[in-house]
């Protein structure tokens, strides 16, 4: 008699991968229903919650390609890359990569950046949530060593670049969009901020600079350094306008100071 | 907020388009049930809108991914999500799933049918076991639908559930239309389910709707509740007694509105069965 485990991979090659050699193993019984059509049941129930998984997930890459190219795709990432956990919700966090090795897709060269901005609103809507910065602490900090200090970004930020208009794409692609949907592909590439506000999840256009600034913040390096970043990547980078604006908009929620002289510990 | 027990009245499954409409008009529901896993999340709208929520009603967590019947050790991962979640909303209630989702690793993210042999009732009551020891308390565990049976099988379905409820010490979450869908489909009869269950191991019950389109019912949870589902729901309670009842709505979401209504009709039964009692 075939152990659990035993069992449980066998159905396994049965349901995904149609292994019927598997299937005999199972030694389905009853009714008149054929094991084959039986195991179709499953099959068809697993593939179906990865779709609708997905497409939750990935609303606008099912839009773009339409239901039956997308159950394809499903399909064949269901198989290159199994689910390691029971929360189907999270399930997909391969799909850009995947996407681009995707012979079928090739024409549709913005298809994977789509799919990364689509992770990255998924990530950001379940980001932990984090307090506003205290303005009067960072006030505190003394003018010689504002430098050296190392912003804390909310939790839900991702930033998200590609070389086409994946903003554009995303926009007319939305179940309430209005106007004109063409987009011209050739319009040049986006920088975007991903953020979770009080509302939900916002998608902003950012500069180059600023892209770098807050990219440098993620890696933990200091103000002085991000912006050197920053103007390196944009020479006429604002600092004041984008730490008001980043503070206001909650993308920096907080901030570590280097060690007073006066205490002469290291933090 | 203390945890208290289920009300023993009919409540209805939350889902993400009533969500709003709830917080805006707290309708008059006796208590709501979710799926753990919609809130495996470290912060964001849905868990702020839950914990409103909970604030004003009863809630049972209702898992959908453990692999209570899994050869695979159980996840760990996944249950201190499930601890930490239950440890935020204090639930009236958790239950999980009689069933498999993953083998070597990899998931397949649905309520896969057990082989109802020795090993597998070992396993599932060694998980359990572990599961209610995590989480300081007894647990439900839910009968499935099954659309094939397994030449192995070594014992009958009721057999195999109340073994896992007299081993474990967890209570029953019965799940009517998953007995009807399962008597269809493998030609028993549902009153010799009923008797073979130990009348006080039943803490909840399930109802929903099935799909009869195809070669055999599936459990769809995609329409309203059968006639004949109905009919064994009263047998269910007239069984076990009044018990807290669910109906779960998740494919083709109606308007909240038919859920209260069906909610309604599950009060309506759970009342005349009282008064028969009394």
């Amino acid at each position: 008699m075939q152990s659990l485990r035993e069992l449980q991979r066998a159905f396994r090659a049965a349901t995904l991968f149609g292994d019927s050699a598997a299937l005999a193993s199972l030694d389905l019984v009853g009714g008149s229903l054929q094991p084959a059509a039986r195991i179709a049941v499953y099959r068809n129930n697993i593939l179906g919650n990865y779709r609708k998984a997905l497409a939750a997930t990935y609303p606008v890459v099912r839009r773009l390609v339409g239901e039956s190219f997308f159950a394809a795709v499903v399909e064949h990432f269901v198989h290159d890359y199994p689910s390691t956990r029971g929360d189907v919700n999270r399930y997909g966090s391969e799909f850009a990569m995947f996407l681009a090795s995707y012979a079928p897709a090739r024409d549709l060269a913005y298809l994977p950046d789509v799919a990364r901005l689509e992770w990255a609103i998924d990530q950001a809507s379940i980001a932990a949530d984090a307090p506003p910065l205290d303005i009067d602490a960072l006030a505190g900090v003394p003018a010689a060593a504002q430098g050296l200090l190392r912003f804390a970004l909310h939790p839900s930020l991702q930033l998200v670049v590609s070389v086409h208009p994946i903003l554009r794409i995303w926009q007319v692609n939305q179940p309430d969009h209005v106007g004109e949907d063409r987009v011209d592909l050739s319009e040049g590439g986006d920088a975007l901020l991903v953020q979770r506000g009080r509302g939900g999840v916002c998608i902003e256009r950012i500069g180059e600079g600023e892209r770098a600034w807050l990219a440098a913040f993620a890696e933990n390096a200091t103000l002085a350094d991000a912006t050197a970043l920053a103007t390196a990547a944009e020479p006429g980078f604002d600092l004041a306008a984008a730490l008001r604006h980043r503070v206001v908009a909650q993308t920096i929620v907080g901030f570590r100071a280097p060690p007073s002289p006066a205490s002469g510990k290291p933090t | 907020m203390p945890a208290t027990p289920l009300p023993i009245a009919a409540g209805i499954g939350l889902r993400a388009p009533h969500v709003a409409q709830i917080r805006a008009e707290r309708p008059a529901i006796a208590w709501l049930e979710v799926h753990s896993e919609n809130y495996f999340v470290d912060g964001g709208l849905a868990l702020t809108a839950l914990d409103a929520i909970r604030s004003d009603y009863a809630v049972s967590l209702h898992g959908v991914g453990l692999s209570l019947g899994s050869a695979d050790p159980l996840d760990r991962a996944h249950l201190s999500k499930l601890r930490d979640l239950a440890d935020r909303i204090e639930p009236a209630a958790v239950s999980e799933h009689l069933c498999w989702g993953h083998v070597d690793g990899r998931h397949l993210n649905d309520l896969l049918p057990l082989p109802f042999t020795d090993e597998a009732l070992d396993i599932v009551c060694d998980r359990v076991d572990k599961v209610q020891a995590a989480l300081a308390r007894p647990i439900l565990v839910e009968n499935v639908s099954a659309y094939l049976r397994f030449g192995c099988d070594a014992m009958a379905e009721w057999e195999f559930v109340a073994a896992v409820a007299s081993r474990t010490g967890c209570k029953l979450l019965f799940d009517v239309n998953n007995v009807y869908v399962n008597a269809v489909n493998h030609g028993f009869d549902p009153k010799a389910y009923l008797a073979a269950i130990p009348a006080d191991a039943v803490a909840e019950i399930h109802l929903a709707g099935f799909d009869a389109s195809g070669a055999c019912l599936i459990d769809s949870h995609g329409t309203h509740v059968a006639p004949p589902v109905w009919v064994l729901y009263r047998e269910t309670i007239e069984r076990f007694g009044p018990q807290p009842t669910l109906i779960e709505w998740d494919t083709d979401i109606p308007a909240l509105a038919v859920l209260l209504d069906e909610a309604a009709e599950a009060q309506r039964m759970l009342e005349a069965c009282d008064a028969v009692a009394a």
